[in-house]
């Protein structure tokens, strides 16, 4: 299950992602949640999504119980 | 390899999440062997997992309330109520080199030693991917890993007994009230070793024993001195805090 903690204007401006998933390493989702800040808060999903895989590759992690197009979908449903 | 079998203790939640990172560095330092340890919490206790959100999580109040306390692990999952009287936590804390690269991998050898424990007491469990132990479907153990400056740490309890009551007053279920209906949903989904067989919770702990040490060249030991002291003040300055605790 997931769940964010968003503030956003016309962009996002800090996003906490929680949730009972695992990460490894622990620190790649603090990266992820970076790349995530800045983005307009009208971003495609296709975009958005992009940003979480580019950054989960670079550092080469591993998502267990939790999806990129999870990430984008909860953020977008916290926006509406 | 050698390891370190600290036996059956029993340790307030911070202390008990505290350790694990201790040994651990020690591990990594080699000041300290391989570790197994076998704890049990008191007082009760929830832990989260390190992506949670307390206040999502846990009633706060209820918690402080009935004097069960709250932390955060290292590790991700979910959100745990630990009973006192109801089950047995393992951590193994190893050179992650020890253990299969691929995650899966090592979840599944680690929990396929619970597997074992509980067959030693006549319970059939089988593993289920990711870090799930179940019996006749049902969850009797859950795990959660975490491979942190090149040390494996896995955790995890096994369920004695349950108390519903209290997991469903300290545990924030989305949206559910205590109800007969709410319990009785977790009844079909949970199962504890005295749902499972007429064994006291000492023939537990020996058998989990027995599989976590079968094959393996140990010795029994407890921390040392300056794995204590260090352990006492990670839980003082990190593991009781609200910052650390209230961090997401």
């Amino acid at each position: 299950m997931i769940a964010v903690k968003l503030d956003y204007d016309d962009k996002i401006r800090k996003v906490v992602i929680t949730g009972d998933f695992f990460v490894y390493p622990e620190t790649a989702l603090r990266e992820i949640e970076n790349a995530i800040v800045g983005s307009s808060a009208n971003e495609t999903d296709a975009a958005m999504r992009e940003k979480i895989v580019a950054k989960v590759e670079a550092a080469g992690a591993e998502l267990l119980g939790i999806t990129p197009e999870a990430i984008v979908s909860t953020i977008k449903m916290a926006m509406k | 390899m050698r390891w370190r079998v600290i036996g059956l203790e029993v340790h307030d939640a911070y202390f008990n999440m505290a350790a694990d990172e201790t040994i651990g560095k020690a591990v990594k330092e080699g000041r300290a062997l391989p570790t197994i340890r076998f704890y049990k919490w008191f007082p009760s206790a929830v832990s989260i997992g390190c992506f949670q959100s307390l206040e999502d999580e846990v009633d706060v109040e209820k918690c402080d309330e009935l004097g069960v306390d709250y932390v955060r692990r290292r590790t991700g999952g979910g959100a745990v109520y630990h009973d006192s009287n109801g089950e047995i936590t393992y951590s193994v804390i190893a050179p992650q080199n020890m253990f299969p690269k691929g995650i899966r991998e090592s979840y599944r050898l680690i929990c396929g030693m619970i597997v074992d424990g509980l067959a030693g007491i006549g319970i059939s469990a089988e593993f289920v991917p990711i870090n799930d132990i179940v019996v006749n479907g049902k969850k009797i153990s859950g795990n959660a890993q975490t491979r942190r400056d090149g040390i494996l740490t896995q955790h995890g309890t096994v369920l004695y007994k349950l108390d519903l009551q209290t997991m469903f007053q300290v545990l924030k279920v989305s949206g559910e009230k205590i109800s007969d209906k709410a319990i009785k949903s977790v009844e079909e989904r949970v199962t504890c070793v005295t749902n499972q067989a007429d064994v006291t919770e000492e023939n537990l702990y020996k058998s989990l024993l027995d599989a976590f040490t079968k094959d393996r060249e140990f010795e029994f030991g407890r921390l040392s001195e300056e794995e204590r002291s260090e352990t006492e003040k990670l839980a003082s300055y990190v593991y009781s805090t609200r910052a650390w605790n209230f961090n997401r």
